[in-house]
């Protein structure tokens, strides 16, 4: 029996106000790193962002969060430019009026109600009518109920959302969210990606980052990898995807002939190497889909039994790795 | 400037912890509780040495500590800090937003408990209470410099605490009993030289002039607020946040 999630609620009325002209690029770096001592955290990246939902994609310690702390102007660059709504946003608190930013770490006023949280965001805003502000956005996250609540009792996707409200309450034209479905169920997750959406057809500028894979796919257009500190390919998010899958793939596969099996699927074209290892055959593969789809076939055809197969660098660390060295 | 009164509102509500302030009332009942057991005795004609003792060696630099020390510090240490940081609102505002509120809260705790103290002792021996106001007169301008003084620390160092107790301690306790120049960088002694001038007395042979002692307490302050806005000014998070 498999439970169905109840539907995710229709986003509450995102912010409708149209987003003032954006420039191309409301995110601009340059050259930009950032090093600790020794430790570079951020090397040498540069790339421009413009309206739309753009994903920062990398495992965790890829140097996301610094990356995301450079353009929110809370990390001054140790090298090169960043440029946030066509200001250097380090040192300039004007530029916080084009932005919404969602930090990573979970911590908030937990003596605030959520209400509280969005309507002193609102404030600091400067905002003309603080409190319609903040009633609208508590509704825009879909956290009404608890509006009234102390944020200590809240769970971690409750404090992701009071968060998120307090980033859109004076609906910026650029929002920056650093890990934002963290603790979020399905049903808030969908309806948080169902926002973004809303608001990035609004033509505002969205960069979110996430080590998911599946949460980039399914709400960013753009993507930029980022691996160890280097911005590892960066574009359409559908050509980023077809590099991860068309890169050399390697199985390991056990089966009840290895030498024979090697041997026919040399013959297949996907096929560019074969080895024997500690006993096992281990296959190198230019095309995952070709060659998934032909094992079976050869192996039928050769009268081989298969036992196992396994590809054996399908982590999303060995993808980013392989998208560095390219 | 708007901002300045959210601002406020939220630093209060951040430091009114039930455990902070339980500590607080404890540690601002303790001269009270001295007081009452020297009226209970009969008094004492040194009424100033007590309230210096007491209120302006201890409880005043302690309680400001605690509170100026987390009026910036605790929202650093837990990150809460960005919240207030990624705003259009001038780094001073949020600067002296964070002072007003350690000054405030610093002097309202410790004022009332002061003034029982100073009537208790101070009309014990039928004398005059006018040296003992003064000396909380002079309090309330050595508590601001405190509170401004430990906020700023708070800003810049994790450890406010530590460096606090040894400037209270070490440097205000010790040095500045041994030491000549050192009385110059002591709140203390400014705040004992103003309690003496006050209470028409000449300062005590360790306290700095009235004149001096007042420059040092607005340098005080004003060096803090400078200092405090150019740290966030320059704030920037920690690797790994």
């Amino acid at each position: 029996m498999t439970a169905t999630p109840p539907p995710a609620p229709a986003p509450a009325p995102v912010p409708t106000r149209p987003a003032p002209a954006a420039s191309v690029a409301a995110i601009e770096l340059e050259h930009v790193s950032r090093w600790y001592g020794n430790v570079v955290a951020v090397n040498d990246i540069s790339f421009a962002l413009g309206p739309g939902v753009t994903g920062l994609l990398g495992p965790n310690g890829a140097g996301k969060s610094t990356l995301l702390h450079l353009i929110a102007g809370l990390l001054a660059p140790s090298a090169g430019q960043v440029r946030l709504a066509g200001r250097r946003p380090f040192g300039d608190p004007t530029v916080y009026r084009d932005v919404g930013l969602v930090p990573e770490r979970e911590a908030i006023q937990p003596y605030l109600t959520g209400h509280q949280f969005a309507l002193l965001n609102a404030e600091l805003q400067g905002l003309p009518d603080a409190g319609a502000a903040a009633d609208r956005a508590i509704a825009t996250v879909d956290l009404t109920e608890a509006a009234h609540r102390q944020i200590r009792t809240y769970s971690k996707g409750m404090r992701q959302r009071a968060k998120l409200a307090g980033a859109l309450v004076h609906e910026p034209r650029i929002l920056l969210l650093d890990e934002p479905f963290n603790g979020m169920d399905p049903r808030q997750r969908l309806h948080m990606m169902t926002l973004l959406r809303s608001m990035a057809a609004a033509g505002r500028v969205i960069l979110f980052s996430s080590h998911i894979l599946e949460e980039v796919e399914r709400l960013a257009e753009a993507v930029l990898v980022v691996y160890a500190g280097r911005l590892a390919a960066s574009g359409d998010f559908r050509s980023i995807r077809r590099l991860m899958t068309d890169r050399p793939h390697r199985f390991t596969i056990r089966s009840s002939d290895d030498r024979r099996l090697a041997s026919a699927l040399l013959g297949q074209p996907a096929v560019f190497g074969a080895e024997l290892v500690d006993g096992l055959l281990a296959v190198h593969t230019s095309d995952f889909a070709a060659f998934t789809r032909a094992l079976a076939g050869v192996a039928r055809d050769a009268r081989i039994r298969l036992f196992e197969v396994a590809p054996t660098d399908d982590s999303l660390e060995s993808v980013f790795s392989y998208l560095v060295r390219r | 400037m708007r901002a300045l009164g959210p601002l406020v509102r939220v630093t209060v509500q951040s430091l009114l912890g039930r455990r902070r302030i339980l500590l607080m009332l404890l540690l601002v009942a303790l001269p009270v509780l001295v007081g009452l057991a020297i009226r209970l005795g009969g008094g004492r004609a040194d009424a100033a040495v007590i309230l210096d003792t007491l209120v302006i060696r201890t409880v005043l630099p302690l309680v400001a500590l605690v509170i100026g020390g987390a009026a910036l510090g605790s929202e650093i240490e837990d990150g809460t800090v960005v919240y207030l940081l990624v705003k259009p609102v001038p780094r001073w505002v949020v600067a002296l937003a964070k002072i007003v509120v350690a000054v405030g809260l610093t002097l309202v705790l410790t004022v009332p408990p002061m003034l029982v103290t100073a009537v208790l002792i101070g009309t014990a021996t039928g004398g005059s209470l006018g040296p003992s106001l003064a000396f909380v007169l002079a309090a309330i301008a050595g508590g601001a410099a405190y509170a401004s003084v430990f906020t700023t620390l708070g800003a810049l160092t994790t450890r406010a605490l530590v460096v606090g107790l040894a400037y209270t301690l070490l440097w205000e306790g010790v040095l500045a009993g041994l030491l000549e120049g050192t009385r110059f960088l002591s709140i203390r002694q400014a705040t004992l030289g103003i309690a003496a001038a006050l209470g028409g007395r000449d300062p005590d042979v360790a306290s700095l002039e009235p004149t001096v002692s007042l420059v040092v307490l607005v340098l005080a302050i004003a060096s803090s607020f400078v200092l405090a806005t150019v740290a966030l000014q320059r704030f920037q998070v920690r690797a790994g946040d």
